[in-house]
């Protein structure tokens, strides 16, 4: 048998809705893509596009409204809910901390079967050109990637060497908006999209040339 | 094996990790750095590694010996100091006072021997001596509160060295301080790591790149980079950013 895929994101669907007898629904995320091998996969989009709620799904914190995330052949949200994080694991600024009620108690539900994180998500991370951490992050993401880990960086580029760093870094790409997700399998053809070139405007500019 | 050495500690509150798996060792006669941006877990590094908190996994030795989730008191009394950011003297003793209060034969006789201290010359010779690597001779009967900034955190490191450990950790030492007391504290610090082994915690490169021989940069709660200053300083972003311009 096949070793499964580090990432399987199975036909998950996050609807949210507001209403009791008439229900609407207010934002809804639909995500299916499985990434079988070590990497580094961006992710861009708009604010509340869904992609924090996309790495909640992804880390279990959240709860899909139908389908499943699986780590390495492991359903995230059959993981304890203190283990789920040496599995895979969600870097974001305090911020953007939301908690979620937990469904089940620990003891029905299954330990990690890993103690450091396959899935590592870097959440908008602060890349400040003045202070010189980005040579040492940029080495770590490539770091973790060699050790057979799945890194997913999403970045909100706003600044020119923000793209630079996606295009340097990432094999491959992830563009959501309104809730709806496009592959790109390189930096070339996530720009073909329409919608990419649109969202980044003049960010692309200096890039085409 | 290194002096102080962790390995694999896991550190989290309630719901957010704030360490994640760190490993570092500390060599002896060395001054080794932690630096990273801000909330990049150093502080809870520091706070673990010296044992105010637990880690939730791993294991800390130094000397050989498992201090792993011993409380910081019994931590100090095989050979670790430790001073803070925040200050910690008491303002309405002299200078002289806060080190002798911190020698330890004088913590060992407790409250009974507070009057007689005055009389306890061979105290106040070795506290006045704390005072002079200081850089403090002659402030001895200065209170703690009138001593400018960069005096005080100078006396902090005094407390710390007074129990002549053998491992001194550093948080942040600079902070507060302007570029004239960041200097002088610099020199403070190459001076006395002739006597003992320093690890400092600090937010300010440059200040680590001058002085430490080894460092550990510190982001996510992990070590995303180590090494001498000269081997980090060659990654482009930095030799790129403010500090590699400024070098």
């Amino acid at each position: 048998m096949a070793s499964p895929a580090l990432l399987h994101v199975n036909q998950v669907h996050k609807i949210y809705s507001r209403g009791v007898f008439n229900k609407q629904t207010t934002f809804d995320l639909q995500a299916d893509f499985t990434i079988s091998e070590p990497g580094i996969v961006g992710v861009m989009g708009p604010n509340g596009s869904g992609k924090t709620t996309l790495f909640e799904l992804i880390t279990g914190s959240n709860i899909p409204s139908s389908g499943q995330v699986l780590v390495n052949g492991q359903d995230i949200h059959q993981v304890r809910s203190d283990q789920r994080d040496r599995l895979a694991i969600h870097y974001h600024q305090s911020y953007q901390v939301r908690h979620f009620r937990k469904r089940r108690p620990n003891f029905m539900l299954q330990p990690s079967p890993t103690d450091y994180p396959l899935v590592h998500l870097f959440d908008e991370p602060q890349f400040n050109t003045q202070d010189g951490y980005i040579g040492f992050m940029l080495d770590f993401f490539r770091r973790l990637r060699d050790e057979d880990r799945l890194v997913v960086l999403c970045v909100h580029p706003n600044e020119p060497f923000h793209l630079q760093i996606m295009r340097e870094i990432c094999e491959r790409f992830i563009f959501v908006q309104s809730g709806r997700l496009t592959q790109a399998p390189d930096y070339d053809s996530l720009l073909q999209n329409p919608d990419v070139t649109a969202y980044l405007g003049d960010l692309v500019g200096g890039q085409a040339a | 094996m290194a002096l102080f050495e962790a390995s694999h500690l896991h550190k989290r509150f309630a719901d957010q990790v704030v360490l994640e798996d760190i490993t570092l060792s500390f060599e002896e006669n060395q001054i080794s750095g932690i630096m990273g941006p801000n909330g990049a877990g150093k502080t809870t590094c520091f706070n673990v590694l010296t044992g105010r908190f637990k880690p939730d996994r791993g294991r800390v030795h130094f000397d050989g010996r498992d201090i792993t989730g011993l409380p910081p008191r019994k931590i100090a009394r095989r050979g670790i100091a430790r001073s803070f950011q925040m200050m910690n003297l008491f303002d309405e003793y002299t200078a002289l006072e806060n080190i002798v209060l911190a020698l330890p034969e004088v913590r060992d006789k407790g409250f009974r021997v507070l009057h007689d201290l005055s009389n306890d010359s061979g105290a106040q010779d070795r506290g006045a001596q704390v005072l002079a690597r200081m850089g403090l001779g002659g402030r001895e009967g200065a209170l703690a509160s009138d001593l400018p900034y960069g005096q005080r955190r100078a006396l902090e490191i005094g407390i710390a060295l007074a129990a002549e450990p053998r491992m001194l950790f550093l948080d942040e030492p600079t902070s507060g301080l302007g570029t004239d007391a960041t200097a002088i504290l610099a020199e403070l610090i190459g001076e006395i790591r002739k006597s003992v082994s320093i690890v400092i915690i600090e937010h300010d490169m440059r200040f680590l790149f001058d002085l430490a021989d080894h460092i550990s940069v510190i982001h996510w709660g992990q070590v995303i980079a180590q090494g001498a200053p000269d081997q980090l300083r060659e990654n482009e972003w930095v030799r790129a950013s403010n500090l590699g311009a400024l070098a």
